[in-house]
């Protein structure tokens, strides 16, 4: 993430990278690269990025912003919401500062056009959204520090499907009510959850529901939305791996029959997008934050700290697991 | 907000070949090419000779499309189809108000309410760029389809749209030079005009455009739906296409042409596409029912397909922007 960020400051071209933490030296790299996270404030940057596995995001983020630095962290905000509440203490201390989180999803172009589409009323009230989002697990799937929960905070749900989450927030406001089941199936000797499904409804009756999964052997993003006129999907999402397929929103609006029902199958558009922009978007937008003052609209803490507490939701309604799972992060799995 | 220019592709059950022959009678073709004969031989009607009206590629480097009743050209640089000579606009509107009030009524029952889905298509294609772009569109002024559509303004009315419309069909007095819709622009000023198959018709649709730039506020929108020489059923059959009538297509655009046409009057395109939904069996229903019409893979290709096949390959040439009608939304 680190590299796909730096990448995007360089298209930007207001950023100057002056270091770099990593695991390793790195003798061939053109900017000085160093293996202690601290020694990245000899070179007295203005902004810290941060792409450090969950567990460290809490230190990491509220050591900059005591130290003076604008943050960008990668999602997600930690392990839990406390750690998302020790983050908002570190930036209600320092309120000149910019704090932001990568939530990249919504700067995607077809997620942005849905956003457009349902605030302007076109599609009358929302009635539910599905969203589907899985993949086939990963290289080194157990011994990757995103599936040790004293590390991640939990599985799929916590590393991908909290994008999915994070976008029916963005359309519908908080989900109080949540079913789940989650299960782990195929890696089984791996403490966390590969797969998450939940059920969710808000104060407004509008009904969520969420597949997240590891065990999605062909890729897939898909996110519907249902309202009153219509209906808008998006298909596939962009992304560095490219393995989510182009990203497709399809938009509908009813037609109706002469008594004012709906006549199935109406006419959709369809738009496909196939330059991921997300990313320089996400940074325009930290960078106009930082430089302009501009207000953080998408991965303000605030979002993180609603979005952590739904999977905390979706992780504890299924009393099965949460007694796994509370477990697994003693240390007792 | 305006973001880049989208291609939008338009899904809907699409019609098997049973549905075309209706569409472009033979009687219709040849009443049409009667009245295009009539005008020939008229020597009140004064024509003239012209280039590509899309890019301007003069007419001796373009290649002939068809020389029957009147001559057409496909131009080389941009491959717009034209007749090469054009009778004058006064004219042309009067025959086509003769033809109009020669037309019998429209159809009711299963006729009418195909039209009236090709309607909803149109509201529901404003109602959504209007969404997508953060352009409210609260007064649009349609300019003469109504005079092709008569019952537009009624399902316009009965869907219940929030937004004010005004109707301009075609009409004997006021029509010179456009002078209708520029004085209707210049008192009213609406968010939105709609052209929708009047670029096909007229002599000289850049003027109709200049008059709709220069007197719509910048930022307005203006919505166009016309006929598209990259279509297939163009690019296979050339003049023998079913779809090309000549009095009725004195300009077949192809979208580079129209884009090349917008961008050089000052307009911006915000959003193409291509949403036919007939070529696909348009061509099924000439190779299965002329004899001796045969194209190298296209007459074994359609005479073998069947429903789902001609459906994939129609949503293929929307996708590429290759079907036979075209749809562009410009910002002013």
């Amino acid at each position: 993430m680190g590299q796909i960020r730096h990448q995007a400051m360089i298209k930007h071209g207001g950023f100057e990278v002056v270091a770099a933490c990593d695991t390793h030296t790195d003798p061939n790299a053109e900017i000085p690269v160093v293996t202690d996270p601290m020694r990245v404030y000899d070179y007295d940057p203005d902004v810290i990025f941060c792409c450090v596995p969950n567990n460290m995001i809490p230190d990491v983020v509220c050591e900059a912003l005591d130290r003076g630095k604008h943050v960008f962290s990668e999602k997600p905000p930690g392990r839990n919401s406390d750690d998302v509440r020790k983050m908002q203490a570190a930036e209600a201390r320092n309120p000149a500062l910019v704090l932001k989180f990568g939530f990249n999803h919504r700067f995607h172009d077809a997620i942005e056009d849905a956003k457009r589409l349902i605030d302007a009323g076109t599609m009358g009230d929302l009635y539910f959204m599905r969203g589907v989002y899985g993949k086939a697990g990963g290289a080194n799937y157990a011994q990757n520090w995103r599936n040790d929960p004293a590390k991640s905070g939990g599985g799929i749900l916590i590393d991908q499907g909290i994008h999915m989450l994070d976008l029916f927030l963005m359309f519908a406001s908080d989900f109080p009510n949540v079913q789940s089941v989650v299960q782990r199936k195929f890696w089984t000797d791996v403490p966390v959850e590969d797969n998450a499904f939940a059920l969710m409804r808000n104060d407004n009756g509008v009904v969520a529901s969420l597949h997240s999964s590891a065990t999605q052997w062909q890729h897939k993003f898909t996110l519907e939305l249902y309202a009153r006129g219509g209906f808008i999907s998006v298909n596939g999402i962009l992304s560095a791996s490219g393995t989510y397929g182009t990203e497709v929103l399809n938009v509908a609006l009813n037609r109706l029959d002469k008594d004012g029902n709906p006549i199935p199958n109406p006419e959709s558009q369809e738009i496909r997008y196939t330059v991921d922009r997300s990313w320089d978007k996400e940074i325009t937008e930290f960078y106009e934050a930082v430089v302009n003052g501009a207000p953080v609209k998408c991965g303000t803490s605030q979002q993180a700290l609603d979005v952590m507490l739904l999977v905390e939701r979706i992780y504890a309604a299924d009393p099965a697991w949460s007694e796994q799972r509370t477990a697994a992060i003693a240390g007792r799995w | 907000m305006v973001t880049g220019m989208q291609t939008p592709v338009f899904i809907d059950d699409l019609p098997d070949s049973s549905a075309v022959g209706s569409r472009k009678s033979e009687r219709y073709r040849q009443v049409r090419n009667r009245a295009l004969a009539e005008m020939l031989l008229d020597e009140a009607v004064t024509w003239h000779e012209r280039p590509c009206p899309a890019c301007g590629q003069d007419r001796a480097s373009s290649r002939n499309f068809s020389q029957a009743l009147m001559p057409f050209q496909r131009c080389s640089a941009c491959n717009t189809i034209y007749a090469a000579r054009v009778p004058d606009q006064r004219h042309l509107d009067q025959e086509r108000l003769q033809m109009l009030s020669d037309l019998p009524p429209e159809p009711a029952d299963s006729a009418k309410s195909t039209r009236e889905f090709e309607f909803v298509s149109i509201l529901n294609w404003l109602r959504l760029t209007e969404a997508r772009h953060g352009k409210p569109l609260n007064t649009v002024a349609e300019y003469r389809f109504s005079s092709q559509a008569p019952s537009l303004p009624q399902t316009v009315e009965r869907i219940g749209s929030t937004r004010d419309w005004t109707f301009l069909p075609l009409s004997d007095s006021g029509s010179a030079n456009f002078g209708d819709l520029r004085d209707h622009l210049q008192a009213s000023s609406p968010d939105a005009v709609l052209l929708y198959g009047e670029m096909d018709r007229i002599a000289e649709p850049a003027q109709l455009l200049r008059v709709v730039r220069a007197n719509l506020p910048r930022g307005s929108l203006v919505f166009i739906a016309t006929s598209c020489a990259d279509g297939l059923e163009y690019e296979i059959l050339g003049a023998d296409s079913p779809s090309f009538v000549p009095l009725d297509r004195l300009n077949i655009f192809s979208v580079g042409g129209f884009s090349a046409l917008v961008e050089e009057l000052g307009y911006k395109a915000i959003e193409i596409s291509t949403p036919g939904r007939l070529d696909a069996v348009i061509l099924q229903k000439y190779f299965t029912e002329i004899e001796g019409s045969d194209v190298p893979f296209w007459s074994g290709f359609f005479r073998s397909a069947n429903k789902d096949r001609l459906h994939d390959l129609q949503i293929l040439l929307q996708r590429s922007l290759r079907s036979g009608v075209m749809r562009f939304v410009l910002e002013t």
